[in-house]
């Protein structure tokens, strides 16, 4: 019996040991983690009102499109809404950004508010933390003559994930975290 | 006749002599003190004081230093107490005081020495040690107090050098705040809708930099040993970056220059 004991107890000390060495980032480094992740989406909303504005010449967009890209896991999604049409779109990311700069409007603008956690940055088998960011979006069209012609707002959620990585530089190995968005999917449009 | 008879017999005779043996001894005290000579009792104290100070410096267990057992020594000699004893302690004693004179030059000569060896590792810094943490260095070897000639040269040698030090690093300062300045210009220009100012200040800022590819890493958290850094950027990126997003949330942390005086590396932290 008393041996069972022990065994068990070496059994359970193994499994606390196992779990701290495959999740051993202290609070302060999960935090900048939760934070460059944000910081990301942030980005994202920065640069897609680039985009959206009539004013961006034709090749600063260009390069604003690309970094855009850069921010996306290959293949992603962004999900389109309209207050006419109860479908959601979803696009591949450089398309959606192609269709956003040829947005028929006279003056686009898009603002994102509201950036937060909705699911935190959980540690996966394969050592990528994911979770779910939400933001809401307003955008507005404006026409020359009429002004304000179309005005909605939308929810929407983000999968991000965050991934820790090596490179080279310098000569000298360095640890970066690789935030990377996912699809960006439609919850609600609303006026 | 009888009236000096009767004048002498009224005379107080007693007053008198009493006077005159406190004059007495008055003047013997006197001439003893004038005279410089001991008594014997005061002599016996004397050499007995002489020999517990001698045994204490054959014992090593003398409070003195070495200037005040020699001059012990020297006090207990000319006194010449002809005192048999006390002789052969002050030979000893002066044995003694003698050997640790040597060890004590000796024990000097070998701190000179590791002076000497500690401010020429200092000059050529062999740790890359700060300039302030050369400057303690240095203090530390100052307040030995060595008065040696060499070791005196040297520290002022090693105090050009922390000065030339201090100079280059104040350029250093003066190029880590040209460059925060500039990235908070561009972001402002970016911010005032000034995107061709923006540019502008993108091109001039490049002009540090050895070429736009450039590696810039952000220190994103540093904890101890452990560095995390966002995902690496090259300085073209970053200052566009900085136009894109109209703000700047880095500080510089340091930066690599090549040969000709650019910047090859550049670490920027979170503000």
């Amino acid at each position: 019996m008393k041996r069972t004991m022990v065994f068990v107890g070496l059994i359970l000390f193994s499994a606390t040991l196992f779990s701290q060495g495959n999740d051993d980032l202290s609070p302060q480094r999960k935090q900048a983690i939760d934070s460059l992740a944000l910081e990301k989406v942030r980005d994202l909303s920065k640069y897609i009102s680039i985009i959206g504005n009539k004013d961006t010449q034709w090749s600063e967009a260009q390069r604003v499109i690309e970094r855009a890209i850069e921010l996306f896991m290959p293949g992603s999604e962004m999900g389109v809404s309209s207050l006419s049409k109860p479908e959601v779109h979803y696009y591949k990311v450089r398309e959606y950004f192609d269709r956003l700069m040829q947005l028929n409007y006279d003056r686009v603008v898009i603002d994102w508010y509201k950036i937060q956690y909705v699911s935190d940055l959980e540690r996966q088998p394969d050592g990528t933390y994911v979770g779910v960011i939400t933001v809401f979006q307003r955008f507005q069209g404006y026409d020359k003559e009429k002004g304000l012609v179309y005005e909605d707002t939308t929810k929407k959620d983000i999968t991000v994930y965050v991934k820790r990585k090596e490179t080279q530089i310098g000569g000298r190995m360095i640890g970066f975290w690789d935030v990377l968005l996912g699809d960006i999917r439609v919850k609600e449009t609303s006026k | 006749m009888t009236n000096i008879v009767s004048r002498l017999k009224s005379f107080g005779w007693q007053q008198f002599v009493v006077i005159t043996l406190v004059a007495l001894v008055a003047v013997s005290f006197d001439s003893c003190k004038s005279t410089g000579k001991l008594t014997r009792k005061e002599k016996k104290a004397q050499i007995e004081m002489y020999k517990q100070q001698m045994r204490a410096i054959i014992n090593g267990t003398t409070k003195m230093t070495l200037e005040e057992q020699d001059r012990a020594i020297s006090d207990a000699i000319n006194k010449n107490f002809g005192d048999d004893e006390l002789n052969q302690l002050i030979l000893q004693a002066q044995q003694i005081s003698k050997r640790a004179y040597a060890d004590q030059v000796k024990a000097h000569e070998q701190q000179v020495a590791v002076a000497r060896n500690k401010l020429y590792d200092l000059l050529v810094n062999k740790q890359n040690l700060s300039a302030d943490q050369l400057e303690a260095e240095m203090n530390k070897i100052k307040a030995e107090n060595l008065g040696d000639e060499e070791i005196n040269e040297l520290l002022g040698r090693l105090e050009k050098k922390i000065s030339d030090m201090r100079s280059s690093n104040a350029v250093e300062m003066s190029l880590k705040t040209k460059l925060e300045s500039s990235f908070q210009s561009i972001a402002d220009a970016a911010r005032a809708g000034n995107t061709s100012m923006a540019n502008s200040l993108i091109s001039s800022a490049l002009n540090y930099f050895s070429a736009p590819d450039v590696p810039v890493l952000i220190i994103i958290s540093r904890e101890g040993s452990i560095v995390d850094y966002d995902k690496p950027s090259t300085i073209n990126n970053y200052l566009n970056f900085l136009k894109d997003q109209k703000e700047s949330r880095n500080n510089v942390d340091s930066y690599q220059m090549d040969s000709a005086g650019k910047i090859k590396e550049l670490d920027l932290i979170k503000k």
